[in-house]
């Protein structure tokens, strides 16, 4: 059972990637997409036990450097620390349901303000951008409007749902 | 009440694998665009490609329905402009025919070779960077189509960018927006040259070495020499230059490639030693240059059918 959901885990993150990269290359509102990795590592990482969501975290974050023109390991570090960030506040989550949007937007915003600074950090001048602050918000709302498609999505496929009775367990 | 989960096993694997991304960021950055992180990448990218092109159809019509539907609002002002568009290109090609045959009588007057084309390689854009910050666009023609490193890339507008990444299939370009990208420009009215510098999205930065030098709004930047071949148009400006305390003058230029909606694209075959060994001896190797005006340059008519095709430097958009 836990080879099965690490093979669906990691295929649905590389699948991500792909539909990140080619479909939300073509439905672009106002000029932007979702950040559709993030939003499965954050999905995942509810429900997986805690080394596992940081794994995830990692790896997914690979995978998008290794797709990315930014240094190797930064998408790495902020998909972790993302991870990492839901492990710690997901029994909270589960109790008041009406956080989850907030959550997932929050989450997004200070993943994607963390790679811009350590990518200027890093020499890749992501904070000279000028539309920084369009290029952070608009994925975090997407990613929060999409929410309520991957979250569900992803419990059905951990078939997390009924059984789980506590956060470390799976 | 919240309560803060078991910390202790999950922190340290989570402090442990902070230290490794960050080895990991470190240990490509020494590598400075080649080793272990470059291997990989093109590895991933090889890897990833037949994906994409099955995700890119499957989700098509998704996409289809979706474009469709912001189309649906433009169509109308679309098409009025496209019609004005056309009837000015067709009187442009009138003017352009009349004056190639003036060019190609004083050429023979004068005993010069025309400048030759460059060739190029025709490619589609098959998806784009994986995140927001990301300004690349994956290509697919790589090495085996004859795709190197470093060529400029253009559509029918102008400059895109230049090829930063090939694996035998796919080409990985970095566009003129991003702000690691400086493009040594001259305003084709006047003559005077400046950098000009993305900023991620938007108009991007001129700097005019010249501090006298008249600016004017809707004047188009062309590559000089350097990295790219001369005479490709870059850019509008989108205000007069202001002088500055210090020795530059600057602006705001927009970029006259369709950066945002890219679906087909063409690679120059052109290096920065091919520029260089060509200006020192070779002068028929260089490219030709976009005439005054943003009018097309002859040598349209000469594009064969095959995919490599012998090319005249984009114009400016009318």
């Amino acid at each position: 059972m836990k080879l099965r959901r690490f093979i669906s885990t990691a295929v649905i993150v590389v699948m991500a990637a792909a539909v990140q990269t080619t479909m939300f290359a073509r439905i672009r509102p106002f000029d932007a997409a979702p950040a559709l990795v993030l939003l499965v590592v954050i999905a995942f990482a509810r429900h997986l036990p805690a080394e596992a969501a940081l794994l995830l975290g990692f790896g997914a974050g690979l995978i998008q450097d290794l797709l990315s023109e930014s240094a190797l390991g930064l998408w790495a570090l902020v998909f972790t620390t993302a991870a990492y960030f839901v492990l710690r506040f997901r029994d909270r989550i589960e109790d008041d349901f009406s956080l989850i949007g907030p959550f997932v937007f929050g989450v997004t915003v200070g993943s994607l303000a963390l790679f811009s600074v350590l990518g200027t950090i890093f020499g890749e001048k992501t904070l000279a951008d000028v539309g920084l602050i369009k290029k952070i918000l608009l994925p975090s709302l997407y990613n929060m409007v999409l929410a309520a498609m991957i979250l569900p999505f992803a419990t059905w496929v951990l078939g997390a749902a009924r059984r789980r009775s506590s956060p470390f367990e799976l | 009440m919240w309560r803060p989960s078991n910390i202790d096993r999950p922190t340290g694997v989570f402090i442990g694998l902070l230290v490794l991304s960050l080895a990991l960021v470190t240990m490509d950055l020494r590598a400075s665009g080649s080793g272990l992180g470059s291997t990989m990448r093109d590895g991933a990218q090889s890897v990833f490609t037949p994906l994409e092109h099955v995700v890119a159809s499957a989700t098509r019509p998704v996409a289809d329905f979706f474009e469709s539907l912001s189309d649906l609002f433009s169509l109308s002002s679309d098409n009025q402009r496209l019609r004005q568009q056309v009837a000015e290109l067709e009187r442009q090609l009138q003017e352009t025919a009349s004056l190639q045959v003036r060019v190609s009588e004083l050429e023979a007057l004068l005993g010069v070779d025309p400048p030759e084309g460059l060739d190029s390689i025709s490619a589609q854009v098959l998806a784009v960077g994986v995140s927001e910050f990301d300004q690349v666009r994956v290509i697919d023609k790589g090495a085996l189509d004859g795709v190197g490193l470093d060529m400029p890339v253009i559509d029918e507008g102008g400059l895109i960018g230049r090829v930063v990444a090939v694996t035998d299939s796919v080409a990985r370009v970095r566009l003129i927006t991003d702000p690691t990208i400086h493009i040594a420009v001259r305003i084709e009215r006047t003559g005077e040259t400046g950098v000009l510098t993305g900023r991620g999205s938007g108009p991007m930065v001129l700097e005019l070495f010249n501090t006298d030098a008249a600016v004017v709004v809707g004047d188009l930047l062309v590559t000089a020499d350097g990295r790219f071949p001369a005479g490709i148009a870059v850019a509008r400006v989108r205000e007069a230059a202001r002088s500055e305390v210090g020795f530059s003058l600057r602006t705001t230029a927009d970029p006259v490639a369709g950066l945002t909606r890219i679906d087909y694209v063409k690679v120059l075959v052109f290096t920065r030693d091919e520029a260089t060994i060509g200006g020192l001896e070779d002068p028929s190797r260089l490219p030709a240059t976009v005439p005054p005006g943003g009018t097309p340059s002859e040598g349209d008519g000469d594009q064969a059918p095959s995919t490599t095709t012998t090319t005249t430097l984009a114009g400016s958009a009318p």
